[in-house]
């Protein structure tokens, strides 16, 4: 264990400052191949609760597990115009092959439509067989020039759900659905609040009718982050891969589709909001380990019946269901302990020594807020366990919210935009919803500062009153919503 | 009659896309069609009350959705299964496979099991990225030399050649290495030992679904110890796990032992197998576990110091079970009407089956059967209500007969007044596996059909351990080793010869040593080869 602090500050050095909480806390390896990353052990784990959890809603939804192949042939994903534009440049090719030169290459999937479209036609044939819904948990490999561990790798984890529908109402509703559970997943399990809204025009998903996504924000690089997308594909690929299905009147028609994902970004994001300068802080519902208990053990003290009383903790813990462990290591001392699982990120620390023995208590330590409870031991250990984790819970998303709030500046006017951009801040302004404005946007930011241009981060459901009049703050027409912008991830 | 039953399996011999396809149109769209035979059931709107009578009495078969005998041509069995019980497809890639949900849910059943088991015996869950620099592959040489036929390169990235190739893992020891060296100082970060669930990809020429494919679902384990008697102990540790697994879940009674030199993992020092006889007696390499010994970690310097201060290389394991596995289940257990799955690997466990003629029985039938089915999913079984109008019941219990679920529950308006149910094993089959007048009290039933799905464990692991003991010859000679291969056996003998008496062995009768069973019989042997004293009896076997 190599028992260095985090040299970097948060509010000083934030991309050092994630790459080192990265690596301290034991979640990513780096290997040979920049943008390839190890997910180590502590971070799966998050990866593996919030599935979980999904995997249970999507049971409840009857959304059937499967796996596609990895491999795409370059006439499958070449199919859809729009969609393989999209992707073109990301793709990675098998051109070799059982050492000799493949007659055509193959393609690592960047995403399944092309791979799944030409089996949903051939399964899809009656009103019977809709709705039709699959979900496969699986890699997949787009080539990201600038990498950043979780928020953008070469290779990454996640699930993409493709579902097929008889009707446009019902693709509809699910993607609201769908874009729910994406809202849960940030907000209950991982603690960051997200606004659900629309993509524009521009950013939607290559091929999609259109995509709706949960925002996040990342307030110190004064960045937006596309959380989960939940798309209507409409029938643009149902046309392409032709999957059609004969209606009730014995008519054929085309179906009408949706995909939905959620990656590994997810703990990236995760990090970026809650951790603080002395490393990772996990929200209980997600954290690999819930509670750390250690002995406090000095000089003159009764060391087995602490250890014990450690012991019969985790136990008394484990079996009510806490993801809990007991660092009873005799080489640290209880000060490298806490820094340790503090870098860790778990959310409680029970300490018990002497005194607490004594005293019949255990002392708990808040990860979020330092905060330090001696609780007394009459029966309700668990309770008092369940609830503070709650609370944290809770804490932590009231304090993400309202850092994430504080960064949200209307702007009206070009001027006031610019300001709140170089203050990097989450914009909502007023816009006229035509691309070439958002392409004009776009490029007007691009010169300003280091950090790249802004762009549209989503135009949310929630739409605050708009009066007639109003006017576009890029373009002076006429404005048709709000839209949130800012410079993005 | 028979005509019209070979039919579509026999153009699915020559033709396999209409194979993946017949079956599928067939039942999706069996209502806007014709039967296909007069004597088959025809829609429920029309069908007489005798054709439901019929179909519960008689054993006669549908054709429609039906699959090749297993008795008369396994592969063409193996194939309509796996189509017509919706397992898997193959994917447009030459080679690739789509895992259908009911596949998949298998491939769950396994993970679930397995990974339970891996987390109580130390290890924990990571990844690994799916690309490796190509020169990691070179660093193990005999890994390299095993491995290179069957490697997909990736050139293109990014819309630019790559400066190196990349390899799409086939398998992650060198990776593996490669970031130990780094995690790794001293005795105190060791045992290291990791897990991942992840694809690989192996380029090969000659696929079949689940068995060989391009690529595939496994979980490879990873570990590195202080000492080789430790990595020895996780080696045996681990194939112990697999062991247990494939018979008290996957009800195959596999013979555990060490593989032959030449049929050793590229790179390791020990291989540990499990082999598993398939219906067509063909031998199944269902898991593997390796003791690598220190060749990885002398190849990529993944050194330790021990506790005296000194620098050593670490000793290793590696172990996996994949995809692979889900064949080996079909091919074990189905039968001439398809496939029949051990219940506690079995998707669905029970199917319950309503039965009306009359208008009037359908909603006290489908409100029984309601009730029956919410008793069992309390009671934690996996149960299916199939209660589509669109099928006849016979149709649906040749169906469900097909896609392999253990048990079928039947009711009737006769039995909802009975306040009873009919249950039916599906590996026992005709009227003798029927029982009538079982209690739908839910305490009552939920204790028979526990019972009933345990006694169906236990029967068919017993049904395949028979099978399996039946087709193994002791053999003392050569010759009676080539007598034993010829008829489709496996031949056990004693073995000290050659690695060139074993490749013979191989080039002459198509057979290999599948493993030295760890079960060695006592007393003096002599080479069944070479008539040299051996220590050993070895298993060989035409393998898969």
């Amino acid at each position: 264990m190599a028992e260095l602090g985090l040299s970097y500050k948060k509010d000083e050095n934030f991309g050092e400052w994630y790459r080192q909480v990265l690596l301290r806390a034991d979640m990513i390896g780096y290997t040979d191949i920049s943008g390839c990353y190890i997910i180590r052990h502590w971070a799966m784990k998050i990866w593996e609760n919030m599935k979980a959890f999904f995997e249970a809603e999507t049971d409840e939804m009857e959304i059937e597990s499967c796996t596609y192949p990895l491999f795409v042939t370059r006439d499958s994903l070449e199919r859809e115009k729009s969609h393989i534009e999209g992707f073109a440049p990301e793709v990675a090719w098998v051109t070799e092959a059982g050492k000799s030169e493949l007659k055509v290459p193959v393609a690592i999937r960047p995403t399944s439509e092309a791979i799944m479209y030409p089996d949903f036609s051939k399964r899809i044939r009656s009103h019977l067989d809709l709705p039709y819904k699959q979900n496969q948990w699986v890699n997949v490999v787009r080539w990201e020039s600038n990498p950043t561990p979780f928020i953008r790798s070469k290779e990454f984890l996640w699930q993409e759900g493709h579902t097929a529908f008889a009707t446009k109402e019902e693709a509809d509703h699910e993607v609201q659905e769908m874009l729910e559970l994406y809202r849960k997943i940030y907000e209950e399990y991982l603690a960051v609040p997200v606004v659900k809204g629309q993509k524009t025009e521009l950013e939607k998903f290559a091929g999609a009718l259109y995509t709706t996504s949960v925002e996040a924000f990342i307030p110190n690089a004064g960045r937006g982050i596309q959380g989960a997308t939940s798309h209507c594909l409409g029938q643009n690929f149902a046309k392409m891969f032709d999957v059609k299905f004969e209606n009730e009147m014995q008519e054929k028609a085309m179906v009408w589709q949706n995909s939905w994902a959620y990656t590994t970004r997810t703990i990236g994001v995760m990090v970026m909001v809650h951790g603080d300068d002395r490393g990772l802080v996990m929200p209980p519902k997600v954290a690999t380990l819930q509670a750390i208990v250690i002995p406090v053990i000095y000089r003159d003290v009764d060391t087995e019946a602490i250890l014990e009383a450690c012991r019969k903790t985790v136990v008394t813990l484990k079996k009510a269901g806490f993801r809990v462990k007991a660092d009873l290591s005799r080489t640290s001392t209880p000060g490298q302990k806490y820094w340790h699982w503090e870098m860790k990120g778990v959310p409680l620390r029970i300490e018990i020594g002497q005194r607490d023995l004594d005293k019949n208590q255990v002392r708990f330590v808040r990860r979020d807020n330092s905060e330090k409870v001696d609780i007394p031991l009459n029966n309700n250990l668990v309770e008092r366990v369940k609830d503070t984790l709650d609370r944290i819970q809770q804490n932590m998303f009231d304090v993400a919210r309202e850092r994430r709030d504080a960064c949200i500046q209307v702007a009206r006017t070009w001027e006031e935009f610019m300001e709140a951009l170089n203050q990097k801040k989450m914009i909502l302004a007023p816009w006229c919803d035509e691309m070439d404005v958002e392409e004009d946007v776009k490029k007007r930011t691009k010169g300003e500062g280091e950090m790249g241009a802004a762009k549209s981060l989503c135009t949310p459901f929630e739409q605050p009153e708009l009066p007639e009049g109003t006017l576009c703050f890029a373009s002076g027409k006429p404005a048709r919503k709000w839209t949130y912008w800012g410079r993005t991830y | 009659m028979v005509v019209s039953l070979r039919l579509p399996s026999l153009s699915s011999l020559f033709s396999p896309s209409i194979s993946r396809r017949y079956p599928s149109v067939l039942r999706r769209r069996h209502h806007l069609r014709p039967p296909p035979s007069s004597a088959s059931f025809s829609a429920q709107s029309t069908a007489p009350a005798t054709d439901v009578v019929d179909s519960r009495k008689s054993n006669q078969k549908v054709q429609d959705g039906g699959v090749t005998p297993r008795s008369q041509d396994f592969n063409a069995w193996y194939l309509d299964v796996i189509a017509n019980a919706e397992l898997a497809d193959y994917g447009p890639v030459r080679g690739t496979m789509v895992i259908r949900p009911y596949g998949y849910a298998i491939w769950e059943a396994i993970q679930d099991y397995l990974n339970v088991k891996f987390k109580e015996t130390g290890h924990s869950n990571m990844y690994f990225p799916q690309l490796i620099p190509y020169s990691f592959i070179e660093k193990e040489a005999s890994h390299v030399e095993g491995f290179s036929p069957e490697l997909a390169l990736v050139t293109i990235g990014g819309g630019k050649e790559l400066e190196e190739k990349l390899v799409v893992r086939p398998t992650s020891e060198t990776i593996v290495n490669h970031m130990f060296t780094q995690w790794i100082h001293s005795y105190r970060d060791l045992p290291l030992m990791v897990n991942q669930w992840a694809n690989v990809t192996r380029w090969e020429m000659r696929t079949k679904p689940f068995v060989r494919t391009l690529e595939f679902l496994w979980q490879e384990g990873h570990t590195a110890h202080a000492t080789p008697e430790e990595a020895e102990k996780e080696a045996i540790q681990m194939i112990d796990v697999y062991t247990k697994f494939a018979y008290e879940e996957a009800a195959i009674p596999v013979i555990a032992g060490r593989k032959s030199k030449v049929e050793t993992f590229a790179g390791a020092v020990r291989t540990y197998t499990i082999e598993a006889m398939m219906g067509d007696r063909k031998a199944l390499q269902a898991g593997t576990s390796h003791n690598l010994g220190q060749n990885f970690s002398r190849a990529f310097g993944t050194l330790f110091t021990d506790e005296s201060g000194q620098r050593q290389h670490v000793w290793q394991t590696s172990w996996a079970v994949s995809t692979r596995f889900v064949g080996g289940i079909i091919m074990t257990h189905g039968d001439d009407t398809g496939l029949m799955l051990p219940p506690k690997i079995a998707p669905i466990q029970v199917v319950i089956v309503p039965i009306w003629k009359k208008e009037d029985d359908k909603a006290g039938v489908l409100n029984a059967a309601s009730s029956v089915k919410d008793a069992l999913h309390t009671a934690g079984i996996k149960v299916k209500l199939d209660d589509t109008d669109q099928r006849t019941p016979g149709w649906k219990f040749n169906f469900w007969e097909m896609k392999g679920v253990p048990l079928r529950i039947e009711i009737g308006p006769r039995d909802v007044s009975s306040q009873s149910v009919v249950v039916c094993r599906r590996d026992v089959p005709g009227k003798q596996g029927k029982v009538f007048g079982i209690s739908m009290e839910p305490s009552i039933l939920e204790a028979y059909i526990k019972d009933k799905l345990d006694e169906i464990q236990s029967s068919l692991l017993g049904q395949a351990t028979s099978f399996r003991d039946g087709n193994i010859v002791d053999v003392s000679s050569y010759d009676e080793l080539k007598v034993a291969i010829s008829q489709g056996k496996w031949a056990r003998g004693p073995w000290s010869a050659s690695d060139k008496d074993e490749l013979k062995v191989k080039e002459e009768t198509g057979a290999t040593i599948r493993c030295f069973p760890f079960d060695q019989p006592h007393g003096i042997k002599t080479c069944l080869m070479t008539s040299n004293p051996a220590e050993e009896v070895a298993i060989f076997a035409k393998s898969y």
